[in-house]
């Protein structure tokens, strides 16, 4: 009797450990996960600051800048009005004004264009960036030249 | 008796589990919701639309036509309390017009922008130069950039906080 007992209270024992085991393995389980879904999201992001600094390195090429983080428009058109292809190791390089803002897209060369298609390979599965840069050119106005900057995005595609 | 007493000692220990268990819950959930809301991130695409900002050309000359200042001249000239003498305004209130319309422009080129603050104060004291500049209901992740403007008086801090969808 005291043995069936004795066996009865380590059967309880036993079963109780394996419950809280299996309780915590599941509380750990959650844990992981929620960790793994911060340091994906935490990943994300730094990929897509290190992406903006690119652009940031791209903006800077006397090519197209005009400063810090500062595009050059004529510098933009003449890029986008030549086959520079060679030049490129990207898959597009695309440069929009944000502000002042217009009712739509009007690509360049037209009257009162905001989107400038400086290089396009052509490639489909395209990973766009972007970020905001002055997009500046030069204006006359009473005999006195000055720079006139507004507000634009750089857009940078890399294949996927 | 002695039943008793084995059964009450059982169920303080399983009431002694529950218990560290649901403390321990409570301290996980309590650093990841604190985690989750409070954090504002400092963004480098934050960063760079300041620098756009800062660089873009208002309507406002303070000496003649057409030397435009651009925004971070305005905040200085509004900051040693200049007028523009184009448009007989002072720089401070001209500023304010400038940023609200610059930024309501770009939230509706911009849809990941759900909401914006700009503040523009001093960096001794946190006197405001201009009221807060803010529009629309956060959603989203937040981020932020500042820039410190040097003046001849004390530096000034102009701050972009954004809230975006994406973050």
């Amino acid at each position: 009797m005291v043995a069936k007992r004795a066996q009865f209270q380590i059967q309880q024992m036993a079963f109780m450990i394996v419950a809280v085991v299996i309780f915590f393995v599941l509380v750990g389980m959650f844990f992981l996960v929620y960790q793994s879904r911060n340091l994906q999201g935490n990943y994300e992001q730094l990929q897509k600051d290190e992406a903006i600094s690119s652009l940031s390195v791209l903006a800077n090429i006397p090519e197209l800048s005009c400063g810090s983080l500062c595009l050059d428009l004529d510098k933009v058109e003449v890029m986008a009005n030549k086959d520079y292809s060679d030049f490129w190791a990207l898959g597009s390089v695309k440069v929009y004004q944000v502000y002042p803002e217009s009712s739509s897209i009007v690509k360049c060369p037209a009257p009162n264009c905001n989107y400038w298609e400086v290089y396009d390979s052509g490639q489909k599965n395209i990973k766009e960036y972007s970020t905001f840069v002055s997009v500046c050119r030069k204006k006359s106005e009473q005999g006195s030249v000055y720079d006139q900057c507004e507000i634009g995005k750089l857009v940078l595609g890399v294949e996927e | 008796m002695k039943r008793n007493k084995f059964g009450q000692s059982e169920m303080v220990g399983f009431v002694l589990i529950v218990v560290i268990v649901v403390v321990a819950a409570m301290i996980f959930l309590v650093i990841s919701l604190r985690k989750d809301s409070g954090e504002i991130l400092k963004s480098v695409d934050v960063e760079n639309l300041i620098s756009a900002v800062m660089e873009y050309t208002t309507g406002c000359a303070i000496v003649y036509e057409p030397n435009y200042e651009s925004v971070e001249d305005l905040i200085v000239s509004c900051a040693d309390n200049e007028i523009c003498s184009n448009l007989d305004l002072p720089a401070c209130d001209y500023l304010n017009e400038t940023l609200d319309n610059l930024m309501s422009g770009l939230v509706l080129t911009e849809s990941q922008i759900s909401a914006y603050q700009v503040d523009v104060f001093e960096k001794e004291g946190e006197e405001k130069l201009i009221p807060t500049v803010s529009s629309g209901g956060c959603r989203g992740g937040v981020s932020k950039a500042q820039k410190l403007i040097p003046t001849s008086n004390s530096d000034i801090v102009f701050m972009i906080i954004l809230c975006k969808s994406d973050v």
